[in-house]
């Protein structure tokens, strides 16, 4: 039976925008669905038509006709659909209406009218299908970001609804929190038979869930079919499916278990020449004994670091382990309780949240703000960085106009127009989408080519693999590791999806300039 | 209350004392946790400004001199006054006396933040109030993400702006808090719908309810009015019949509609102990004043005269420290019998 059907569905903002155009799809019950394309190109908006929130709530042009389990949207508003449709937040925080766990969760019970018995029964139950019975009395914002986004789907399950739409639910999350709402959300497919519509980036996790997957394009459908299908041909497949289309293996592989199986029986490219390690040049930024925080445990610990011109310096470890605290106290945020460090150059930080850099009414003038508040001419560096985050079609529009991913580069030109030599990253490509990714990526190459220094707190060890030339690694506020990224990675329990299926290539992008190299040889052990 | 009916110094000292220590004894990790030393410190500061303004702005009213400033006289257009010069005993005293009851509202409203939790309120209230109490739990629960917005913004632009960038660096805090905050509030309500608050429609009981609130409240309104012109009878009628009328909606709205709640709390005595000694404070001094106790007040006088205490009033207060003496019940314990799990009141 069809849970969801969208039949010539077209919707355009108010101010004119189309973000939908001619949508006519079908998703069976009990499938999970993945809705995937760049920023801006329909995704949130196709999610928010499967509870009404668009057209009730965002106003607007629609037309054509969207069904869940046989209801039309346009005659039902979301809240007459919360019985069958359960709808999560990119932003768990945003969704929370009461300051406790369970109560938040039993809030769509209570305004459905659910009877007594029943509805103590499904917040039992919503607490165990997601795994969170022992945080029932916790605060939401006391919550860890995986925790707080699973804590957010128990609030839309407990009516258990037919059909669970999550938009993005794992962009603010680091792996494992992403890894922890990915399993629960597989769970509820498999054991309650939840139909789910997922909007996801990530698709090294989330790619080998689902049935289906549908590629949207400026609101148009531009593919769909089994994931299998649709998964080589995107740009934003985990790396394992894309060096499986490279290398033309069959099936393509959606996970690096499948990868390693069909590695052993097909061709493998020749090692690729080993690239020298480039030498850093002068040094920009010193860390002598660097101790930053009071009491007995500092969040820094006793760190050593050089960094010079020309590094890209990727800064990996778990959340807490001291990777913001380290560019923040770069940026002349924090005061080392201990130790020395200095800086010797200017130095641009790009927050983690790029919401609190944005204020003005375009997004030239956010650029030009910057320069004007440094006391600088604008001689031509607006515009470059604009055509280097690719943003220049967007120059006219509102910075809060924009998607996750596009406000990310918009906060990364703010500050980068001011001519620092060393930007400061705090999670660059947190929830963004894989373009703008790679404008984000070509632009810090650039950088680091024109000697100057980048250094990002990351959790993406596919990013560090395909851009950074050098990995520090961080553990309870102390140096684990630190060297050249092929190095460091290679030696890791987390390494690139490609490094674990054909050591000792990185990336895609390796294999593929090993490739059109010299004569294939045997596959490097 | 207790504070405005004994504005003494000591007796505040007393106040913020009590809330202190009943922060400490049941301090939560809810959002507001922190309310206490935010609110006490705004009350500090809204003393100590308005003690500076009065000591630097008022003179000739004792011998004493503490401290000569230099002076000066505003021009007429700003009100000719003079600013600075001798900074006297008496005036420093009474504008201490006079600021330091601004400090225990602030203490008393921001333990009571601090140590709540909003949700039991929530909880506990009759049925008739559960929407309103829950429009304020939601606002509660931006407070805290509200705070992080500004403190990020604020280093955002530190950062971007460096010391140059002083100028105009409210503006460019206050905007993105204010955007950041405006789509926090679209989100919510977005997702409030989607969870299907506000799907049943109101019953004819309730409206008919709301129609008492509503004349009930314009009754009370106009009991002061009648007060303000010296119509005791008419404001004691008005105002008794406004109190019944709210009384009476109440009631009525609490029994109508087949709103479900999950796991109520109803209030238990040690709640009633806990609220009846709140009360009986306030009262109390309220009965020393009629006694004709010299103390709650504290008149500095010329030369400064050290506050004193009465014994009367020190026992009223003790009876704020009710919540330390007795634990507040458990959620557990009261929520999770059987019988209260939930509750359903069907017409």
């Amino acid at each position: 039976m069809t849970a969801v059907t969208w039949s010539q569905v077209r919707f355009a903002h108010p101010d004119g925008r189309t973000a939908l155009e001619g949508i006519d799809l079908e998703v069976a019950e009990g499938d999970l669905v993945l809705v995937l394309g760049a920023s801006g190109s329909g995704k949130s908006t196709l999610c928010r038509t499967v509870n009404g929130l668009v057209p009730h709530t965002s106003g607007g042009r629609f037309g054509g006709v969207v069904t869940v389990m046989g209801r039309n949207t346009s005659t039902n508003r979301p809240r007459d659909l919360a019985d069958v449709v359960g709808f999560v937040h990119q932003d768990p925080e945003a969704q929370f209406v009461v300051d406790q766990v369970e109560a938040d969760i039993a809030f769509v019970l209570e305004n459905l009218g659910t009877a007594p018995d029943a509805m103590r029964r499904r917040v039992e139950e919503s607490l165990d299908a997601l795994g969170i019975a022992h945080l029932r009395d916790r605060s939401p914002s006391s919550l860890s970001g995986g925790e707080r986004q699973r804590a957010a789907i128990a609030g839309a399950l407990a009516a258990a609804p037919s059909v669970l739409v999550l938009d993005e639910p794992t962009s603010e999350l680091d792996p494992q929190g992403a890894d922890d709402v990915l399993a629960a959300v597989d769970r509820l497919r498999d054991d309650l038979g939840t139909t789910v519509v997922l909007a996801e980036h990530r698709l090294e996790r989330a790619g080998p869930l689902a049935d289906q997957a549908v590629v949207l394009e400026a609101g148009v459908i531009e593919s769909r079919g089994s994931v299998r299908e649709v998964l080589p041909a995107y740009v934003g497949a985990a790396p394992v499916t894309q060096l499986g289309h490279l290398l033309a293996w069959d099936p393509v592989p959606l996970t690096v278990r499948e990868a390693r199986r069909l590695a052993g029986t097909m061709p493998s490219p020749a090692l690729p020449p080993t690239a020298p390690v480039e030498a850093p040049g002068d040094t920009l930024a010193t860390a002598r004994n660097l101790t930053v925080g009071h009491g007995r445990t500092p969040v820094l610990d006793d760190i050593d670091l050089d960094l010079g011109r020309g590094e890209v310096v990727a800064l990996l470890g778990r959340n807490g382990s001291g990777k913001t605290t380290l560019l923040r106290a770069l940026a002349g945020m924090h005061t080392p309780s201990r130790g020395r460090l200095s800086v010797d150059a200017s130095v641009g930080y790009v927050p983690q949240n790029p919401n609190a850099l944005l204020f003005a009414p375009t997004v030239e003038d956010e650029l030009t703000e910057t320069l004007r508040l440094r006391g600088m001419p604008d001689g031509g560096q607006v515009e470059s960085w604009l055509q280097r985050l690719d943003l220049t079609a967007l120059r006219e529009r509102h910075p809060r106009s924009l998607s996750a991913g596009q406000r990310q580069r918009v906060a990364v030109a703010t500050v980068a127009v001011g001519g620092a030599q060393i930007l400061l990253l705090d999670e660059p490509t947190r929830g963004i989408d894989p373009p703008s990714a790679t404008a984000l990526e070509t632009a810090l190459r650039d950088h680091r080519q024109a000697g100057g220094l980048a250094v990002m707190a990351t959790h993406d060890v596919e990013l560090a693999a395909r851009v950074a030339t050098r990995v520090v690694v961080l553990g309870d506020g102390e140096i684990v590791a630190d060297g050249p990224a092929a190095d460091v990675l290679a030696g890791s329990l987390f390494a690139p999806q490609v490094l674990r299926v054909l050591p000792p290539f990185l990336t895609v992008d390796q294999v593929a300039a090993a490739r059109g190299g010299p004569a294939t040889g045997p596959r490097p052990r | 209350m207790a504070v405005q009916i004994a504005p003494s110094p000591l007796y505040v000292g007393l106040v913020v004392l009590i809330c202190f220590l009943l922060v400490e004894l049941h301090r939560t990790d809810r959002v507001l946790s922190r309310a206490f030393p935010v609110m006490l410190g705004l009350g500090v500061l809204f003393a100590g400004i308005r003690v500076g303004l009065t000591v630097l702005t008022t003179h000739g009213l004792g011998r004493t001199v503490l401290v000569t400033l230099p002076e000066a006289t505003l021009p007429r257009l700003l009100g000719g006054f003079t600013v600075g010069g001798p900074i006297e005993a008496t005036v420093l005293a009474q504008a201490v006396a006079d600021a330091v009851p601004v400090i225990g509202v602030m203490a008393a409203f921001g333990a009571f933040n601090s140590v709540v939790a909003h949700h039991e309120l929530l909880r506990s209230a009759p049925k008739a109030f559960h929407e309103p109490a829950l429009v304020v739990t939601v606002a509660i629960t931006l407070v805290p993400a509200t705070m992080r917005a500004f403190q990020d913004t604020r280093e955002a632009d530190q950062a971007r702006a460096g010391r140059a960038g002083r100028r105009g660096r409210i503006t460019r805090t206050l905007l993105p808090v204010l955007e950041t905050g405006m789509e926090r509030a679209v989100a919510l309500a977005e997702s409030m719908d989607s969870r299907g608050f506000a799907r049943r429609q109101a019953t004819t009981t309730e409206r008919v309810g709301s129609w008492f609130v509503l004349f009930g409240l314009s009754m009370v309104a106009g009991a002061f009015v009648a007060l303000v012109a010296r119509e005791q009878l008419l404001a004691v009628v008005l105002g008794a019949t406004g109190a019944l009328l709210v009384l009476v909606a109440v009631i009525v709205s609490s029994r109508a509609g087949d709103v479900t709640r999950y796991r109520p709390r109803p209030l238990t005595a040690r709640d009633l102990a806990v609220m009846a000694a709140a009360i009986g404070a306030p009262f109390g001094l309220a009965m020393a004043t009629a006694l004709g106790d010299t103390t709650l007040t504290w008149v500095p006088g010329s030369p400064v005269q050290a506050p004193s205490v009465g014994i009367g009033p020190l026992l009223a207060l003790a009876l704020l420290l009710a919540p330390a003496l007795v634990p507040p019940a458990s959620t557990v314990e009261t929520a999770r019998r059987p019988h209260d799990r939930a509750e359903v009141v069907s017409r």
